[in-house]
């Protein structure tokens, strides 16, 4: 957690007095604590392209994890206005341009969000491509990224299946996929909201196996 | 969490329909409007609850109890929760959709556990909320103070009787007393000891019991100082034997007779003799073990005992599914007590009509055969006489099926309706008769007498000459096994019955409607199973008769793979645990015992698996109209 103190000491300045910078003040979690003591927030975003050069967030989803349970009163989902047309990727996400251009702009979103991410840990299934765009709209917005901690259930996943020797195929790291690993049921997917909801039972599914009856730490799922 | 609520897009227009504040958590609220009880709820109450869950994951081996901190109602999302009591006990076992709340079974049933037995997605409603729900409606709170609870009670109304030696000894003492007079000849008084098959007699002197004499005595006493015949029975009897009120616990009877090394007791009944104990006496209270319930059998002198012993079995049944016993066991003990009750009237025929004049078998067909019989089973048998017989020697076996038949009749092993019984001429023949007989069917198959005839290529031995019912299957795998006619005409009965997959599809779209399918477990579910792997036993010369074992013996002989004959006997254990859970539930609410289901009442989880059952017997039927009737449609 120190490489976040580090690396937050260097935008100290810029982010004064912003959403971003009261997100900051929150404490970060200790990663020596039962994961069950740690507070979650799991995030999906939809994008109109994979590639954060040119696509856009359009959409975002959480909801939060705390003592090991998912809390559904704590589920959102927020539609991204959208600053170019949706175009071939309407498809995919089912989102028209016509619902985008009344959402809210991107910064309003990310401060709702880095209102209720103040001291979690967040979750997303491949970080690396929400983080992206999560980190566009920050750099946008307060001249920063976000810099929270984040777990990915897709790398956790991978490095257990390369652990175990197992083969991993194109689209065993699905979020299925996953989940199927782990008995969990079918569920409807591509929405930011569901997946995220998604993402947080296969979360809550990894730990559970992983620790055992044992205690099990934060850092150990980072 | 902050209390900003989300933007809603596609605002809905002024509609009088309950929406969710957040609509992405409609499956939530779907799945939950297709468990009970909370169909009852109003689509506003339950959408208010909704967003009121949490989800946990818990691995197989996780338990709830007493100590769990989080109360509420916890209900399964996927995966599987067994219920057990302090004794163990099963409960109940949960799936998909059912729910259970700890603290409320505690309340009710003492310490009651709850295990993860598969990996299981739970919405824990918190206890409030729940509360609140229970209060505001009626028809959910009464599912849980209802009916729910009655089942568990029902359940425990059938615990075995934990304290069965605290009974009185007169309840397992026989009143069926052989006496003697102290005057006797000790060689009169054995005669009669042999003839009632009793190992003791009390000896009387007048009105008084004087002594007991006992096999021991007579080894002891009699035999080993080698005592002339006309010795009288006072000379070597145990004089004034101790004795035991009847009113006294089996347990106090037990310390009674281990420390003083009694095998036998009398039983005084207000002061006179009124019955005795024995050591085996006391072993058999331990009624509800199947394998005591067989040798009671054995034990009885006629059908009204027999059938008193019989008609405990639908009670034992339940105990001993409660008590987590698998379909399989389940029917293999039903299959043994139906057979020591066959061979028990036979003796007793035998007892009344003498020897038999040559050797002979009774058979059983069918289910009986196969060691997977239930309650309710009707009785399928014949008789094979040796070749050798005389014409005027076929009577006594007419006089010995007629009383077997009744006998089972009267039991509760009714009257076979296509009349494949023993008493009936066609069913009693000579060996020789019988092998003509297969050939002929063998030969010219008809599809009326494929599906009359292939009850009867399931056949054992339950008593009599082994070698003759040897004999009679070996010509039946000798002529079978290369008649592709006489296969493709059984072919065509097992693929008579498809399963009844349709009935799930239409379950899933009219979820509400009325319709009242009932499903016939045996007729769709277990028959097709006995008969395609029937078929292919005979076509592949297995002599094997049970459904497993003939699967084992497909597989080792490579004429099946490991994964279909799994699949097959899964399916097959399954459908018959779902007839089991079944019939126990219709004997605990008095009914009388079906092989009928409603789809509607079994658990999601019984359902998905029941559809799988189907669907792995419909691609075994698949296979075998390609095998066995290719080009024939």
């Amino acid at each position: 957690m120190w490489m976040f103190r580090l690396r937050r000491l260097r935008y100290r300045r810029r982010v004064a007095g912003t959403a971003l910078h009261r997100c900051w003040q929150a404490p970060l979690p200790n990663t020596g604590k039962d994961w069950r003591q740690v507070s979650y927030l799991v995030v999906d975003a939809e994008m109109s392209s994979l590639d954060v050069s040119d696509g856009e967030l359009l959409s975002v989803g959480w909801v939060g994890v705390e003592a090991g349970a998912i809390r559904l009163d704590s589920a959102r989902h927020y539609l991204v206005k959208a600053e170019n047309s949706v175009g071939q990727s309407a498809a995919i996400h089912s989102l028209r341009d016509c619902e985008l251009v009344e959402a809210d702009t991107g910064a309003v979103v990310l401060e709702r969000f880095l209102q209720v991410a103040a001291g979690k840990v967040l979750v997303f299934h491949n970080a690396a491509l929400d983080m992206a765009f999560l980190n566009r709209v920050s750099r946008q917005a307060f001249n920063a990224p976000v810099l929270l901690p984040v777990i990915d259930t897709l790398l956790q996943e991978e490095a257990l299946l390369r652990r175990r020797g197992q083969p991993i195929k194109p689209g065993d790291l699905r979020l299925h996929a996953c989940r199927e690993r782990y008995n969990l049921p079918p569920y409807q997917g591509h929405n930011a909201l569901q997946d995220a909801l998604a993402t947080a039972e296969l979360l809550l599914a990894m730990a559970a196996h992983r620790g055992g009856r044992q205690s099990f730490t934060l850092g150990q799922l980072l | 969490m902050s209390d900003d609520s989300g933007t809603q897009v596609a605002a809905a227009p002024e509609s009088p329909l309950p929406r969710l504040a957040v609509p992405e958590l409609v499956p939530v609220a779907e799945f939950l409007e297709q468990s009970l009880p909370f169909n009852e709820l109003p689509r506003a109450e339950l959408y208010q609850v909704v967003d009121k869950i949490l989800v946990q994951y818990h691995c197989r081996g996780d338990v709830f109890n007493r100590g769990t901190m989080e109360a509420g109602l916890r209900i399964v999302r996927s995966g599987a929760v067994e219920i057990r009591d302090s004794d163990n006990k099963l409960l109940d076992r949960l799936g998909e959709g059912e729910s259970f709340h700890i603290g409320g079974l505690n309340a009710e049933r003492g310490e009651v556990q709850a295990t993860v037995i598969e990996d299981a997605l739970l919405y824990l409603l918190p206890d409030p909320v729940y509360r609140g729900l229970r209060e505001g409606n009626r028809g959910f709170d009464r599912y849980f103070s209802g009916q729910r609870s009655r089942r568990l009670r029902r359940a425990a109304r059938y615990q075995p009787e934990p304290n069965i030696m605290m009974q009185e000894v007169r309840t397992v003492m026989s009143t069926d007393l052989l006496t003697v007079q102290s005057t006797d000849s000790v060689q009169r008084a054995a005669q009669v000891m042999a003839q009632r098959r009793v190992s003791s007699a009390f000896v009387m002197e007048g009105d008084r019991l004087a002594g007991i004499m006992t096999d021991r005595d007579l080894r002891v006493r009699f035999v080993a100082p080698a005592l002339p015949p006309e010795t009288r029975v006072r000379e070597i009897m145990t004089p004034d034997p101790e004795t035991i009120d009847a009113s006294q616990s089996i347990f106090a009877t037990t310390l009674l007779m281990t420390q003083r090394s009694y095998h036998h007791l009398p039983v005084m009944v207000d002061g006179e003799l009124g019955g005795i104990v024995t050591t085996s006496d006391l072993i058999l209270a331990k009624q509800d073990d199947p394998v005591y319930l067989v040798q009671h059998i054995s034990r009885q002198h006629d059908i009204e005992g027999i059938k008193g012993l019989v008609s405990g079995m639908a009670n034992l049944m339940v105990q001993w599914v409660n008590s987590g016993m698998r379909a399989q066991q389940v029917s293999q003990i039903l299959t043994a007590i139906s057979d020591a009750v066959t061979v028990r009237l036979i003796g007793l025929a035998e007892e009344k009509l003498g020897p038999a004049p040559v050797p002979w078998c009774w058979l059983g067909f069918g289910s009986q055969a196969r060691a997977e019989q239930l309650l309710g089973a009707d009785q399928d048998n014949g008789i094979i006489i040796d070749d050798s017989v005389e014409p005027e020697q076929l009577p006594w076996f007419e006089s010995l099926a007629n009383f077997v038949c009744d006998g089972l009749n009267e039991c509760g092993y009714v009257y076979c309706p296509g009349d494949i019984m023993a008493r009936t001429p066609e069913w009693r023949q000579p060996l020789s008769a019988w092998r003509q007989k297969v050939r002929r069917w063998v030969t010219t198959p008809t599809p009326d007498a494929a599906m009359r005839v292939s009850i009867f290529f399931d056949l054992r031995s339950i008593h009599g000459s082994v070698g003759l019912c040897q004999q009679l299957q070996e010509t039946m795998l000798t002529q079978s096994s290369g008649n592709s006619i006489f296969l493709a005409a059984l072919a065509a009965n097992a693929l008579d019955t498809r399963p009844p997959l349709g009935i799930f599809r239409r379950f899933v779209l009219d979820r509400d409607g009325e319709h009242r399918d009932y499903l016939d477990l045996k007729k769709r579910g277990v028959l097709p199973i006995t008969e395609m792997v029937r078929l292919r036993a005979l076509a592949n010369r297995i002599s094997a008769v049970n459904t497993d074992e003939r699967l084992r013996a497909l597989v080792h002989e490579k004429h099946m793979t490991i994964v279909d004959s799994r699949n097959l006997v899964d399916a097959l254990n399954f459908i018959q645990h779902q007839r089991i859970n079944h019939q126990c539930g219709q004997i605990v609410r008095g009914e009388k015992v079906t092989n009928f289901i409603n789809p509607k009442d079994l658990p999601k989880m019984a359902k998905e698996q029941l559809r799988d059952a189907f669907t792995i017997i419909d691609d075994a039927q698949s296979a075998v109209r390609q095998t066995y009737r290719a080009g024939m449609g």
